[in-house]
């Protein structure tokens, strides 16, 4: 004999564990959100780092410039991408730079060479503490980054981090 | 859903105080609350932060390297040379024998080995082709700093007192260089 089913009229389940645990992740994810900063954002191109074992260094967010060598999809050709995190260190070296103001409101420029060693330069007159990251493609061609190394050399910034993702 | 529908019920509320008979309460029983757009608005934000949030960030690498001007004399029979040639292959040498391509599986072990038999006086030498993908540059650095810590465990077994002093150069590759790995592939 077939069971008789009990009619369930209005029927209403316990939410409270699902929303506890909803507000538990929520609140995780919005600690652990870190957002993209404006060089970030102004980036136009994708950047695929070349993989090394994992490791406890981080990139750090203050006290920071950042080589971008990417290759530009504007106009195909490799370029060096440079830009400062910090506002203020950055408006004082554009200002000694004399860019324009429409340049200036850039986070991140494209600079040829000549310029960057400029730039190297005034940013270590501006802020000693500077650290110098280079962020490069893995696909690259290595005399990019030598040509970089040399600048970085000869403005004494002897001590620089590659940008490299943890291996899976 | 064991032991039937009653999770909704709220206890009943007990009077606290004495001068809860003062004022006439209506008496609340199974008060509930409609969750449902709370829950909405929370599911809505943590889809948003999930999707935005990226877990994996970039980690470094630091690099040191001497001053442009500073010119060091180095004994030509500790330099242990490792050289990328432009098609990525890795290339290495003692002293001035001639460079043998070796695989980046084997390269790890041969860095241990030529380090535990020159001890603290090998000179790492690194040089990559102007056309070498920066790719392979970085995992050789990277294959070479994970050797590091086989070295100093080594070091340390042999001898509890000698510190490790590591030597690392980069050296720009030479056309000549270049062509005498070329010469190699043949």
């Amino acid at each position: 004999m077939p069971k008789v089913k009990k009619k369930r009229v209005g029927f209403a389940v316990d939410m409270t564990p699902l929303v506890d645990v909803t507000f538990l992740l929520l609140t995780f994810f919005m600690f652990t959100a870190k957002f993209k900063n404006e060089a970030d954002a102004e980036q136009k191109f994708v950047i695929h780092r070349p993989e090394a074992a994992a490791d406890t260094s981080k990139l750090p967010d203050k006290d920071l410039a950042t080589v971008k060598i990417a290759i530009d999809t504007t106009t195909h050709d490799t370029a060096y991408f440079y830009s400062i995190v910090d506002e203020v260190q950055r408006q004082k070296v554009y200002q000694n730079m004399q860019f324009s103001q429409e340049q200036s409101q850039k986070a991140m420029v494209k600079v040829d060479l000549p310029t960057l060693d400029k730039m190297i330069q005034q940013t270590r007159a501006a802020a000693w503490k500077t650290q110098y990251a280079i962020d490069c493609d893995k696909g690259i061609r290595y005399k990019y980054v030598e040509d970089l190394i040399d600048i970085l050399r000869k403005n004494n910034a002897t001590a620089f981090n590659f940008v490299t993702e943890k291996r899976q | 859903m064991a032991g039937g529908g009653g999770g909704m019920e709220v206890p009943q509320r007990v009077k606290r105080g004495s001068k809860a008979h003062k004022r006439k309460k209506k008496h609340r029983i199974g008060f509930r609350l409609d969750m449902t757009p709370l829950v909405d608005v929370a599911f809505l934000l943590l889809t948003f932060f999930m999707y935005t949030t990226s877990l994996i960030t970039p980690q470094i690498m630091k690099m040191n390297v001497p001053k442009d001007n500073t010119e060091v004399k180095q004994n030509e029979k500790d330099m242990y040379t490792i050289a990328i040639s432009g098609d990525g292959k890795v290339y290495t040498h003692m002293a001035q024998d001639d460079p043998s391509e070796v695989a980046l599986t084997a390269l790890r072990a041969q860095a241990v080995e030529n380090n535990m038999i020159r001890r603290n006086k090998l000179i790492t030498v690194f040089q990559a082709s102007p056309e070498a993908p920066y790719g392979s540059v970085v995992k050789v650095l990277d294959i070479l700093n994970q050797a590091e810590g086989d070295i100093v465990q080594k070091l340390h077994q042999d001898n509890p007192d000698e510190k490790r002093n590591r030597k690392f150069a980069f050296i720009k590759m030479t056309p000549e260089d270049e062509a005498k790995l070329k010469g190699l592939q043949k």
